[in-house]
């Protein structure tokens, strides 16, 4: 299962380029690209990273389908 | 780890990689069709090429997992999973062959070419799972 993410807009916002955001993160450029794309899930350190980095909480950053589907039902 | 250190990654990987298998695909090309003709003599030295020409492999599957170690947590990702794939398709192909040749359907196939068979399927599922940039 893939869950959603607001990356590549917090991304925009501050006027990062993928590079730049591996870069702070410590990963590679294709690893932003495939977080941002909905390929790769990032792992839980990686996720924090992320979270840190943007100022927000993991929630805000993931979209987790799943919990929505079973709060609809 | 920044970008530089996974360009320094990919740098090592290839310096090492292409040229292991240059030497590889020679020694596969002079094994395969020269090394039968020359019929060297004695024994130990027929022992001593036919383990040498094992060593590129060796060498290059150690520079792809070292690869996999030195880079980060999706392309380690993607490099283990066409390592598995790429096991998988060569495991498959060997027992299938195995199984053709045990039924007399076929007859003897040089067994050292289950190698580049690897290395082909290992490219494509890398391809494949991450595209261009990661294979």
């Amino acid at each position: 299962m893939l869950v959603k993410n607001i990356i590549r807009a917090l991304r925009a916002e501050r006027g990062w380029s993928q590079a730049a955001l591996a870069d702070h993160l410590g990963v590679s450029r294709q690893s932003v690209n495939a977080i941002e794309t909905g390929k790769y899930d990032p792992s839980l350190p990686l996720a924090f990273a992320i979270a840190r980095l943007f100022e927000k909480s993991i929630e805000e950053i993931f979209d987790d389908e799943t919990e929505a589907q079973l709060a609809a039902q | 780890m920044t970008q530089q250190t996974f360009k320094s990654a990919k740098r090592r990987y290839h310096r090492v990689f292409w040229p292991l298998m240059i030497i590889y695909s020679i020694i596969v090309i002079g094994g395969s069709f020269g090394l039968k003709q020359l019929d060297p003599e004695p024994q130990w030295l027929q022992t001593v090429l036919a383990i040498a020409c094992a060593a590129p492999v060796i060498g290059t599957l150690l520079v792809m997992m070292r690869y996999a170690e030195e880079t980060d947590e999706y392309t380690r990702m993607v490099q283990l999973r066409g390592f598995a794939w790429g096991g998988i398709l060569t495991v498959s192909a060997i027992f299938t062959v195995g199984f053709l040749q045990l039924f007399h359907v076929v007859d003897k196939i040089e067994i050292f070419w289950f190698g580049p068979l690897f290395f082909i399927a290992y490219g494509l599922s890398t391809f494949v799972i991450g595209g261009r940039q990661c294979s």
